[in-house]
Formats: structure tokens, sequence, C-alpha cells
């Protein structure tokens, strides 16, 4: 089956790894993606906090882009885009006069048709119905990951159903059980890491991944993992620098949720660049024999 | 925050409301101050208000408190807030409307890397159509630079200079700095919305 899919900005360039792992997770789920033609920049938080109309209007360009392909469904992994784009969608279904301001500046219009799913949208309901886990070559025993689903997964600035506990999702820990892992319970999976403040306002940013972590590391996780490329970037990139100003000595690999349902449905770590994790994610597997 | 007696302004309360009101798109007058919105707030600490308090400056009038104060600055989007009011009050909308409202009065932003890192990140969307984060970060860090240097701020120079030095040298070990340029095909029609955004904003 073919699944439209917008990788952003920061799956061609920091988490390039992630896009590529997306590909191959996908197609062994017989999902093919196909990426939109000539996408562009969402405007992440940026957007919405300079001007209304371009953090509407961005994510528009994409959609009629969307809507234009003629699937049904549309995958986006990165959950700032996912939030913006499903925002947009959103406001342009209420606001027929906006949309018709958007339309007229776009080759391809919006028609408002396509369906925007998360990966976690995508894995979660194949994990429910036991697909993933007949996939399963080799059960990722040992592996106690704390999920960490940040803000933008479950919580949306309008009014926008979510598929999953708000409060105490538990989709992306179902997708980790299934796959032979055992996720905890704890109370920061739905906390923010800062996300762009790691770079403006960075004291403030590791401050909270310190809670994070701290909360992650006393009960007993062994990774993170995440679905946000931003969360990802954050808790891998800074986990040195918030380790060292707070005092804590653990480092937690964080995992993409797609390269542990890749290494379970047997894809290489090297074939999906595992290696290119900030914290060691390749020592944790080998201890566990699971390389 | 050590909070004043505040004093209740009708004529201009019920200005700085409607607009906040309109640009935000949230009814403000529905909240009785539960205050679940502060206590989910990442921010209220550091920042000395909270959500209800924000709220609470706005009925009241206090325009330029509303327009210049930390949570305004350092608001992170989370929506948490938002997500937990009884009365569905989004105050991120409403801190988004309040950096916007304050811009155009040309009120200095209080955390100043705050309103440079989201001009230079849509001014880099605006070039090709697609961020790249090597040219959106050399944005951002000249504007900074600069504005510590009027400030005198050297200190803050070098560690902004040796803290950026260090995560650039891990990303290249790890092969996660990418120097290509993508450029959007059509960026005629990402210019274009640029242009009618700043007609609205007129």
């Amino acid at each position: 089956m073919e699944i439209a899919y917008y990788p952003g900005c920061s799956l061609h360039a920091s988490s390039e790894l992630y896009d590529i792992q997306n590909k191959m997770v996908f197609r062994q789920l017989g999902l093919e993606l196909k990426e939109l033609d000539d996408w562009n920049c969402c405007g992440a938080t940026s957007a919405s906090k300079t001007d209304e109309f371009l953090s509407i209007a961005l994510p528009a360009r994409n959609l009629g882009i969307a809507d234009a392909s003629g699937l049904s469904d549309i995958v986006i992994p990165c959950s700032s885009c996912y939030s913006r784009m499903l925002v947009s969608q959103k406001r342009l279904a209420e606001d027929p006069s906006l949309r018709a301001v958007i339309n007229a500046e776009l080759a391809r219009k919006v028609e408002g048709k396509i369906r925007i799913l998360s990966i976690l949208e995508v894995l979660a309901p194949r994990a429910k119905s036991g697909e993933l886990g007949e996939k399963v070559k080799r059960k990722l025993e040992g592996l106690r990951p704390a999920c960490y689903y940040g803000c933008l997964l479950t919580r949306f600035p309008s009014d926008i159903s979510v598929p999953d506990d708000v409060e105490n999702p538990q989709g992306m820990e179902n997708v980790c059980t299934a796959l032979g892992a055992k996720p905890l319970e704890w109370g920061y999976k739905t906390d923010c890491c800062g996300a762009s403040a790691v770079v403006n306002d960075a004291d403030q940013s590791l401050s909270l991944m310190y809670k994070i972590m701290k909360d992650a590391v006393a009960r007993g996780a062994n990774c993170f993992v995440t679905t946000c490329p931003m969360c990802q970037m954050n808790l891998d990139a800074y986990q040195d620098r918030v380790g060292e100003k707070y005092g804590i000595g653990a480092r937690l690999p964080v995992y993409f949720l797609t390269e542990l349902v890749g290494l379970a449905m047997g894809i290489g770590p090297g074939e999906m660049q595992i290696d290119r994790h900030f914290v060691d994610a390749v020592g944790l597997l080998k201890e566990l024999k699971l390389l | 925050m050590s909070s004043p007696v505040l004093e209740f302004k009708p004529e201009q309360a019920s200005l700085l409301l409607r607009e906040v009101m309109e640009r935000s798109g949230q009814n403000l007058l529905g909240c009785y101050q539960c205050r679940r919105c502060a206590a989910g707030c990442p921010v209220g600490e550091e920042s000395g208000l909270t959500p209800d308090r924000l709220i609470r400056l706005i009925l009241l009038g206090e325009r330029e408190e509303a327009l210049n104060n930390l949570l305004v600055w350092k608001c992170l989007a989370c929506y948490t807030c938002g997500t937990r009011c009884p009365n569905n009050i989004q105050t991120a909308r409403i801190t988004e409307a309040l950096k916007q409202m304050s811009k155009e009065a040309h009120i200095k932003p209080l955390v100043p890397s705050v309103g440079a890192f989201h001009d230079a990140f849509a001014k880099s969307v605006s070039h090709l159509g697609r961020v790249h984060e090597l040219e959106f970060m050399a944005l951002y860090e000249f504007k900074i630079a600069a504005d510590r240097a009027r400030r005198g701020e050297w200190k803050a120079i070098v560690g902004e200079m040796k803290e950026q030095a260090r995560l650039g040298l891990t990303m290249m070990k790890k092969k996660r700095m990418h120097m290509g340029l993508e450029k959007v095909k059509g960026l005629s029609e990402v210019k274009h919305i640029y242009k009618k955004a700043k007609e609205k904003g007129r």
C-alpha cells in the first residue's frame, strides 16, 4: 500500500537516519512511503510565534500537494510538523474564507481530504492487531525503555482528537511490548524537553531535561524511545551537558521507535545507521545480546 | 512574583482584552482562576508568572505588563495549560498573540535570544522554502552576538561560541551535520505566502 510521507526539514538534515529507518521499516510492513513532491518547511513553532497567517499558510501548501497526490493518508514523523499540519487543516476546514485566500496562492489547492497520521498512529494499531508481533524475528528482551512522547503528539492548540490517553498515553508502550521489550511506567512521558529553547533559552531547557532524565534513571530505564526528531535530538545531543550540570552519571541511548521496530524485524544496525546517535546506542544492544 | 494589588482599568481593559481575544481566538472571560494551568506550566517557576496570572493582567487592563513579561518569551508552546484548562483556554495562543503585539509595538523582547531565534527561523524558510540548519543557526548566532556585543556581554558571547563549537564538532563526528542546500522548486509560491503575510500584518 502506498502512503504519502512528509519528512520535514530535520529528517533531511540532522535526523537523516530517521528518514532512512522509516522508509526501510515501513516497507517491511507493506507500506511504501511516497515523499510529497516539492514539500516546504511547515514553519514549525517559529511561524506561529511570529505570524499567524504564515503558520497556517506554510503547512497549507504541503496539504495542497498531499491532497493532489490522490493518496488517502499521509504520515508525518516529526511531532512539530505533524501538529502544524493538523492545526492548519483544521483551521482551513473551519474558515472557508481564509482557505480561499490561501488557495489563491497555491498551484495545488487544499481540499482537506488527506488523513494525517503520526508514526505512532501507523504502528500502534498494528501492534494491537498482532501484525507487528508476527513480524518480530528477534525479541528485544532486556530493553527497558522510557517511552517519551513529548508535547505535540497528544496536545494541540485547537480541538483535535487524540487516539490515546492525553495525560498517560500507552501507544508507544504497546508497540514496545509487542517487540518483546519491557517499557516502564514513569511520570515524565508527556513533559516538555524545551524543544528549540535548548538553543535560545538553554538553562530553561536543560532543567526540563534534567527532570525527565532523573525520573527515567530512577525508574530503572536503560534507554529512551521517542518518535519526534526534536525530542530525540535534545535528549541525545544534550545529555552530556545535562548530566554534567546536574550530576547524573548514567547515559541512556535515545532510540527512534522505528529503529526498535526495525531491529526486532531483523534489519541490521548498520543499515539503519544506529551508530549516528550521540549517546552510544549500539553498546547496549550488544550488552543485551540483541546484536 | 511579588504581586502588587492591581487596579481594574475599565477603558484600557476592554481594548486590550478585545484585541487579545480576537488575535488569539481564546475566550479569556472563561477563566475562573482555578490554576490547573499554573500547576502544569513548565516555565511558570522561572518566569515568575503563570498562565492564570497573565490572563488576569489582561482582564485588568495592564497592557504594559501583559506585553512585557517573562512568560510571553519563555512559553514553550507545550500546550499543557490549554489541554488541562476546564474552559479550553489555550494560553500558548495568548502568548503567541502577545509576542506579535509586542513586536508591533517595538518592545524589545525580554529574552532577546527567543525573539531572534524565531525571526531567524522564519527568515531562513523564506530563502529556500526549507530550513537549512547551518544557515539558520548562522543567522541566529550573528544576531544574538551583535546584540550582546552592543551590551558589552563578551563572556556570554564566548560561552555561546564554546557550546556551539562543542555541539558542532560532535554533530560532525556523528555525521549529523549537513552542508547541502535544498531549495523548493515552487519557491515563488512560498515567497507569495510571505508577501501575503506581510500585507495582512499591516
